[in-house]
């Protein structure tokens, strides 16, 4: 009599578990995972390194993106799995000004305020068989000329003073992918391990 | 009898959280269109846009520059939505927020913590009052109530079933325990008030709702379908921490025994469900007023006090009661 009694509770508090977590298997059923190109997928100015973390301090409330003057936040959605509502920003649609806002206004320590050097959202990478002067096909410098943190994270190769280059001070705001005018983009954003800077310049 | 009645303006609280709920859905529909009117201000770009935009433009415009002289900058005054926003300056955040996400990274930070803090003091003074006054999902479910009634009438078959009300305190312990097991705020996802938010901000601003507005049109049609209210009765994990964090509340709704005449129309107004005829209000209620708002004799009332009336039994201007106590009606008191 005893084992059935709690064999019924057992069964209920199954049933109980089971329906509790039905609302969070339906919403994470809706947000399948897909794989997004880390290269148009970079996270805001001052996001935590580690994008676990990231995820875990993020709360999806949309303020980052709420007071971004470009409005180049955007957020993970049907695509996101586990990333679901964080935000992310394409370079190649819109960069980032790194007017700090959205550090200002992050609730949570998902974005924390980073001085302006010290922000880290990748390294510029520019494709030498791509760029138009790097290839002999005109003259254009757009990506050097836009570029707000100016002679330290952009500046020109040495012997030909239109091919640009990146050096290190470049924090991966992105501005120069969105301007460039060569439809491959053989300039991006990518992670600064990952990333190369050149050694010599003007 | 001398019973004293409650103070008049009780009945008109309802038509007051109506309009407190309009305001923050209004709000919700508002703040999109002031943030891209910011974009296109902050980027000088009248010249540029498309005709539609320059619509849009002077609209906001128009309805703005009474509050701001420097739109990109005066109108961060207020930003985003009750799951987190800013209020002049102010950080504000649902008291789940703060819980899903220490849960979520096992770790506390105590400038996001302090954010639930003016939340969580009014929730232990007014108890769940967030679901009926502010939450823009209830603003929504209400209205749908609302259909779901006029269904009813024309000869549709709305579901009324019952669940067990404590499931959406499962709801909000499964919720914390997944959070910490996959390291992400889950409750985001399928909190409405956030989802409303959120999806509003996603479909004005940034061309399409994102990954809840289908969640949330599900919660629609079960309420619809299977449970009047449902998911706020049932699931709702906010509701359910709110709740709890209200159970010893100062301000609650107490049935005048006196003038009750058991004509339970507080039981069929209330949204969530209970029992206001046998003074069952328990930490559920969110004084939403709707009780007293509907009572014909005006036997519904605030009181402060931090737990419930015992049950004080039927009205005493009912059938059952005169019928057993046959002297109050020789006095001709009604």
């Amino acid at each position: 009599m005893r084992r059935r009694g709690a064999l019924q509770r057992l069964i209920r508090g199954a049933a109980l578990l089971a329906a509790a977590s039905l609302p969070y298997g339906m919403a994470r059923l809706m947000v399948p995972e897909a794989k997004a190109q880390s290269r148009n997928h970079i996270r805001p100015p001052g996001a935590l390194k580690d994008d676990a973390a990231f995820i875990a301090a993020c709360i999806g409330c949309g303020l980052c993106g709420e007071v971004c003057p470009p409005r180049c936040i955007r957020f993970h959605g049907r695509d996101g799995g586990e990333k679901v509502n964080t935000p992310w920003i394409n370079p190649e649609e819109k960069g980032c000004t790194l007017c700090n806002k959205c550090m200002e206004v992050c609730p949570t320590e998902a974005l924390v305020e980073t001085p302006l050097k010290e922000i880290d959202m990748g390294i510029a990478q520019i494709d030498r068989a791509a760029c138009y002067p790097w290839v002999d096909r005109g003259i254009c410098g757009a990506c050097v000329s836009v570029c707000p943190l100016g002679d330290q994270a952009i500046g020109f190769e040495m012997w030909n003073q239109y091919r640009p280059i990146i050096k290190s001070g470049c924090v991966g705001c992105g501005l120069c992918v969105e301007v460039c005018p060569e439809p491959s983009l053989p300039i991006w954003v990518v992670d600064r391990m990952q990333g190369s800077v050149a050694k010599h310049s003007v | 009898m001398g019973t004293h009645k409650p103070f008049f303006l009780w009945r008109h609280l309802n038509k007051l959280r109506w309009l407190s709920l309009s305001i923050v859905f209004a709000m919700l529909v508002a703040l999109p269109f002031i943030h891209v009117y910011q974009t296109y201000a902050a980027a000088h770009a009248y010249d540029l846009l498309a005709p539609s935009e320059k619509q849009l433009y002077d609209v906001m415009e128009t309805l703005t520059a009474a509050f701001a002289d420097d739109p990109a900058e005066d109108l961060d005054a207020i930003k985003g939505n009750t799951w987190s926003g800013s209020f002049f300056g102010l950080q504000l955040s649902d008291p789940l927020a703060v819980a899903g996400q220490m849960a979520a990274g096992l770790k506390a930070y105590a400038p996001f913590l302090l954010t639930a803090l003016i939340p969580v003091l009014f929730t232990l003074v007014l108890g769940r009052f967030f679901c009926g006054w502010i939450c823009p999902a209830t603003f929504l479910y209400e209205l749908n109530t609302n259909v779901s009634t006029w269904l009813a009438r024309l000869g549709f078959k709305v579901g009324n079933r019952r669940f067990d009300r404590r499931l959406k305190y499962a709801v909000l312990g499964v919720g914390l325990a997944l959070s910490a097991a996959t390291g992400s705020v889950l409750m985001a996802a399928i909190y409405p008030p956030a989802i409303v938010g959120r999806e509003l901000y996603y479909a004005i601003a940034l061309g399409g709702f994102g990954a809840g507005a289908v969640f949330f049109v599900g919660t629609l049609l079960f309420d619809t379908l299977v449970a009047r209210r449902g998911f706020c009765r049932y699931l709702c994990p906010g509701g359910a921490l709110y709740a709890l964090l209200g159970r010893y509340r100062l301000v609650r709704i107490r049935r005048i025994v006196e003038s009750c005449n058991d004509c339970a129309r507080c039981n069929a107004v209330c949204e969530f469900g209970l029992d206001p005829l046998r003074d069952h209000f328990g930490q559920e209620c969110n004084n939403c007023a709707a009780c007293i708002a509907v009572c014909p004799t005006q036997a519904m009332t605030f009181v402060l006090r931090p737990t419930d009336y015992p049950e004080q039994g039927p009205g005493h201007l009912g059938k059952q009661y005169r019928r057993n106590h046959p002297e109050s009606a020789a006095k001709g008191g009604h």
